[in-house]
C-alpha cells in the first residue's frame, strides 16, 4: 500500500513546479501560494495537509484553472500534467525533451491552456470533489440532471450511437438528437421530440444517458439510484450527497481527482465510510488523487505520500511512514504533537505558540521562523530550500540543509 | 492566577468537589411533526428521548454520538435554552442538602432562577454565528456582566481586560469587532464570555470542531488551565472522539437520543461494551493505530428519530445483534424503503402490534418474492431467528416476531453502564 515498497517510482502524472498564486488586498499583495513544488505519481494518493489558510484549497484550484482571476494572479510556476494513453510530446515525438520532461508523453501546463481545452479536461481527465456537497450541488436541479451534465459534456458520442445517430449521418432528425446531446436545444427540439421521427431515437438517448447516470451513482453503493436520480440535493443526507459528488467525480473515469476536504463536514461513521468507498474506487481504477485535508490522521491511514504545507510553501514531502515517523521539519513536529492522543495530560498538549504569519509580501525567510522552537539566525534572509534527506523525503528547514553563507548576512539583520 | 477576587470564587471553592452539580433525570424533548391545512401534530421526533445523568463539580463529561443523535438538544435543555418535554433538570444554587424537588429549573424561584442562569454558561460551535457582529470586544464580553449587575463604567473595563488576559487575550482587543478576529481568537472571546459570571458549569458544544489541530489545542490547553484554576465543571459536547479522551473524566454515548453507553472515560476507550461506542471508536483515525488496518465501517444509515426502532434503538445497524434486540415490524419496512422493487407491488399493511402484521401485494408473485427476501441472508441472522411467523397466503404475507423487553442500562462496576444485552459478557 505503501509507496515505499515500489522501488521504481511510478511515472508522474502530474507535476507543480514552483506555483505562485498572490492575492491583491487593501494592505498588499498576499502570497497565499509562494513557490509550491510537488508532483503526483501515477495511481497513487498524496495527501496535502495544513492549517487553514496556508493555501492547500487554492493550491488544488489550479489544477481546473477555478482560482477567479482577478483577485487571484498567479504569478508564476507551472502545473504540469500528461492525461493517460495520451499522444506523444509534439515537441520531441516521444523521444523526452524538456517540455515533458523526458518522459515523452503529452505534457500540458494547465495554467496555460485555452478555455476550451481546459473544458475537456474539467470532469473528464481531472476531476474535483469539493467540501461542502450542500454547495457544491446545484439545489434547483435534480441529481439527475446534474449528474447527466457531465456525460453530455464528455460522452455525448456514446449517447448519439446509443440512438442510432452515426459520425456522418446529416439530416435534421440526425441535427436535432446531436443538439440535444450536446444540450444546445433549443424550444422546437423539445417540442418536436414528443412526434415521431424523433420521439423514437431521442427517447433511446434519454435511456442511455439514465443508465449511465444510473451506473454511476450504483458504483458509490447509493441504494436505490433511480429513485436518488429524481430527488433534489436537499432531500438527501450529507453522507449521501458527498456520494452523489463522488459518484459526479467518478463519472467519466477521469486521470486525477482533486479531493478537497470531502468529508471534513461529515460524521466520524460516515467518514470513515466514505474514505472506504474512495480507496476502493481508486485502488480499482488506479486513478491519482490529491487529497487536500487538515486532518493528520486521517491522511496517516488514506494516503500513500504527504506533502505539510504551510503559510503557501511546502515545509516537508515523503511517504507516509517518513514523514509521521521521522518528521523532520520543527512544523510538522509541532503539529503531530498537538493532536490529542492516550497518556497526554490535560492541560499539557504540545501546541504551537503564535498564529499564522501574514503574508502580505513577506520578507525572504523560513515562513515558521517566528513561532519555530529551533529557530536560529540563519533562519531569516533566505527561504530555505526542498531538499531531500533521504530517498524520497525532502524537508525545507536550514536544520537539515544549513546555509553556506550564512556568516555575512545574519549579524546584520539582527541588529536591524 | 487572577489579580482581582471574585467573591464567587471563595464561594465555588468552598463547596467539594465530587457534589453532584447538575442531576438530568428522565430527560424527554420531543419535537412535534405538523403537517396539513391544519397544522395538526401527526408524530414526534423524539430528539432525547429518557436520558439520565449526573455532572459533579470540577469534572468533565465529554457527550459523543453522530449528528442528529440528539447531544445538542441535551445541552440546551441542560443550559435551559429550551424547555424539556418532561423529565426534569436539577442544579445545585448552594441551597444545601442534596438535590430535590425544589433545585428543578423550570420550577425556581426568581432568585435561584438567577444564580442558576449566572452558573451556567454556554460556548457554541459556530463562533462567527454566535458573536455579535455589530458589538465591539468590551460589550459582548461585558454583558453578563452589565446584566447581573457586577460591574459598570471604567470598573467593567478593567474586569473585561481581565477576562481576556486570562484567555490570552489583552487591552489591545477591547475596541475591536468579531470579524477583525481568527477562529480561534473568537473561540477565546466567547470562553471569555462564559467565564465573565465565574460559573461553576459551561457546556461547551463542539467548541474546537471549526478549529485547526494547531489552534485546538491552544483552546483545549486553556480549557484545562481555567478548570484548575477554578474548579469548573465541563460539559463537553463533541463528535471528536480523541479530544473526549483528551479532555472528560467521563464519557456519555448517545445514540438515537438515548444513552447507550457512559462511564469513567478510560474504561471506555480501553473496555468499550456497547457495539455502537466500540463502531465510534473503531471509525476515528488515530495517530496510533495500526496505518495498513482497514477502516471500520458501521453500515446502514440512522433511522428515523420519528418512528425509533423498539428495544435496543441500534439493532438495525448492529453488527451482533441478537433475536432478543426489538426486531419488528417496522424493520421490515425499513427493508421495503430501501428498497423500490419490493415496494412496488405493496398495496396495504394492516398491522395488529409492533410485531405482527399482514402485508398485502398486487400479487402473489410478489409476496413470494418479500418471503424469500426475508428468510436470505439480505436480512440479519438474527432478525430471521426472531421470526415466528412467516407465511404467504394468497397474495398476503403474515409475520410476526418474538417479544423482547427493553434493554436498560445495565451496571457493569465503577460506574461503568451500557444498555446492551451482550454488556458484560463480550469483551
Amino acid at each position: 500500500m505503501n509507496a515505499m515498497n515500489t522501488v521504481t517510482p511510478a511515472p508522474r502524472i502530474a507535476e507543480v513546479k514552483g506555483l505562485k498564486v498572490h492575492f491583491q488586498s487593501k494592505q498588499g499583495r498576499v502570497h497565499a501560494v509562494d513557490g509550491v513544488d510537488f508532483d503526483i505519481r501515477d495511481g497513487e494518493m498524496l495527501g496535502l495537509v495544513g492549517e487553514t489558510g496556508c493555501g492547500k484549497s487554492v493550491t488544488g484550484r489550479c489544477f481546473l484553472d477555478l482560482v477567479p482571476q482577478p483577485p487571484a494572479d498567479i504569478a508564476g510556476g507551472r502545473v504540469l500534467f500528461r492525461p493517460r494513453g495520451g499522444k506523444a510530446c509534439p515537441d520531441c515525438s516521444g523521444k523526452g525533451c524538456e517540455t515533458c520532461g523526458g518522459t515523452g508523453a503529452e505534457t500540458l501546463d494547465l495554467l496555460n491552456i485555452p478555455a476550451k481545452k481546459m473544458r475537456q479536461i474539467r470532469g473528464e481527465k481531472i476531476a474535483m470533489i469539493f467540501q461542502d456537497p450542500g454547495k457544491a450541488l446545484n439545489p434547483t436541479l435534480t441529481i439527475g440532471a446534474q449528474l447527466s451534465e457531465v456525460f453530455l459534456q464528455h460522452k455525448s458520442h456514446e449517447l448519439l450511437e446509443a440512438a442510432g445517430v452515426g459520425e456522418g449521418d446529416r439530416g435534421w432528425v440526425a441535427g436535432s438528437l446531436r443538439r440535444q446531446a450536446n444540450q444546445r436545444e433549443g424550444s422546437f427540439d423539445r417540442w418536436a421530440r414528443r412526434f415521431p421521427p424523433l420521439k423514437g431515437p431521442s427517447r433511446r438517448l434519454q435511456k442511455a444517458l439514465d443508465e449511465k447516470v444510473a451506473a454511476a451513482l450504483a458504483e458509490t453503493q447509493i441504494p436505490n439510484p433511480r429513485r436518488v436520480m429524481t430527488s433534489y440535493p436537499h432531500e438527501l443526507s450529507g453522507g449521501m450527497r458527498q456520494r452523489v459528488m463522488i459518484a459526479q467525480s467518478l463519472a467519466c473515469d477521469p486521470d486525477l481527482i482533486i479531493a478537497d476536504e470531502p468529508t471534513t463536514a461529515l460524521d466520524v461513521t460516515i467518514q470513515a465510510r466514505i474514505l472506504d468507498l474512495i480507496k476502493m474506487l481508486q485502488a480499482k481504477r488506479r486513478t491519482s488523487v490529491l487529497y487536500i485535508s487538515h486532518d493528520l490522521s486521517l491522511v496517516r491511514k488514506v494516503c500513500d505520500r504527504v506533502a505539510v504545507m504551510y503559510a503557501g510553501r511546502i515545509a516537508e514531502v515523503g511517504t507516509v511512514s517518513q514523514v509521521f515517523t521521522d518528521p523532520r521539519h520543527p512544523y510538522t513536529q509541532g503539529l503531530l504533537n498537538a493532536v490529542p492522543r492516550a497518556g497526554t495530560r490535560r492541560g499539557h498538549l504540545a501546541s504551537i505558540p503564535g498564529t499564522v504569519p501574514e503574508l502580505v509580501d513577506p520578507p525572504p525567510a523560513c515562513r515558521f521562523v517566528d513561532r519555530c522552537p529551533k529557530a536560529m539566525a540563519q533562519c531569516r534572509g533566505a527561504d530555505p530550500q526542498l531538499l531531500p534527506v533521504t530517498e524520497g523525503h525532502d524537508v525545507a528547514c536550514f536544520l537539515e540543509h544549513p546555509r553556506e553563507d550564512t556568516a555575512p548576512e545574519t549579524p546584520r539583520l539582527e541588529t536591524a | 492566577m487572577m489579580t482581582m477576587q471574585n467573591p464567587m470564587t471563595e464561594i465555588a471553592t468552598s463547596k467539594k468537589a465530587g457534589d453532584t452539580l447538575l442531576s438530568v433525570r428522565n430527560l424527554k424533548k420531543h419535537f412535534p411533526i405538523k403537517d396539513g391545512v391544519l397544522q395538526s401534530t401527526v408524530g414526534h421526533v423524539k430528539a432525547v428521548d429518557d436520558v439520565s445523568f449526573d455532572i459533579r463539580r470540577g469534572e468533565t463529561v465529554g457527550l459523543v454520538g453522530e449528528s442528529g443523535c440528539g447531544k445538542t438538544t441535551l445541552s440546551q435543555c441542560v443550559a435551559g435554552l429550551m424547555e424539556p418535554t418532561s423529565g426534569e433538570v436539577l442544579f445545585d444554587t448552594g441551597r444545601g442538602g442534596t438535590l430535590g424537588p425544589e433545585d428543578r429549573i423550570d420550577r425556581m424561584s426568581g432568585k435561584q432562577k438567577a444564580k442558576y442562569r449566572r452558573n451556567v454558561q454556554m460556548v457554541f460551535q459556530d463562533n462567527f454565528a454566535s458573536l455579535n457582529p455589530r458589538n465591539l470586544v468590551v460589550d459582548i464580553v461585558g454583558r453578563p456582566l452589565r446584566v447581573h449587575g457586577e460591574a459598570s463604567g471604567g470598573l467593567l473595563t478593567e474586569r473585561v481586560v481581565e477576562l481576556l488576559e486570562q484567555v490570552g487575550l489583552g487591552r489591545q482587543h477591547l475596541y475591536r469587532y468579531p470579524h477583525q478576529f481568527s477562529g480561534g481568537q473568537r473561540q477565546r472571546i466567547s470562553i471569555a464570555r462564559a467565564l465573565a459570571l465565574d460559573p461553576d458549569l459551561i457546556v461547551l458544544d463542539e467548541p474546537t470542531s471549526a478549529l485547526d489541530v494547531s489552534v485546538q489545542a491552544q483552546i483545549l490547553n486553556l480549557l484545562g488551565d481555567l478548570q484548575q484554576q477554578r474548579h469548573l465543571a465541563y460539559l463537553f459536547v463533541t463528535h471528536d472522539l480523541s479530544v473526549v479522551r483528551h479532555m472528560a473524566d467521563r464519557t456519555v454515548t448517545m445514540y438515537l437520543g438515548r444513552v447507550v453507553e457512559h462511564g469513567p472515560t478510560e474504561t471506555i476507550f480501553r473496555d468499550a461494551q456497547h457495539p455502537y461506542t466500540k463502531a465510534l471508536l473503531a471509525a476515528k483515525p488515530d495517530l496510533d493505530d495500526d496505518p495498513d488496518a482497514p477502516i471500520a465501517t458501521l453500515e446502514g444509515t440512522i433511522p428515523d428519530p420519528a418512528r425509533p426502532p423498539k428495544a435496543c434503538r441500534f439493532h438495525t445497524r448492529c453488527p451482533v445483534a441478537t433475536p432478543d434486540c426489538g426486531w419488528e415490524v417496522d424493520d421490515i419496512v425499513r427493508l421495503l424503503e430501501s428498497d423500490d422493487t419490493l415496494f412496488e407491488r405493496l398495496s396495504g399493511v394492516s398491522r395488529k402490534s409492533e410485531l405482527e402484521a399482514e402485508l398485502a401485494f398486487e400479487t402473489e408473485e410478489a409476496a413470494c418474492k418479500l418471503w424469500e427476501v426475508l428468510r436470505s441472508d439480505r436480512v440479519p441472522e438474527a432478525m430471521r431467528e426472531a421470526t415466528e411467523i412467516l407465511d404467504v397466503k394468497g397474495s398476503k404475507l403474515n409475520v410476526r416476531f418474538r417479544d423482547s423487553d427493553e434493554i436498560g442500562l445495565r451496571a457493569l462496576g465503577s460506574g461503568h453502564e451500557a444498555a446492551c444485552v451482550h454488556a458484560g459478557r463480550l469483551s
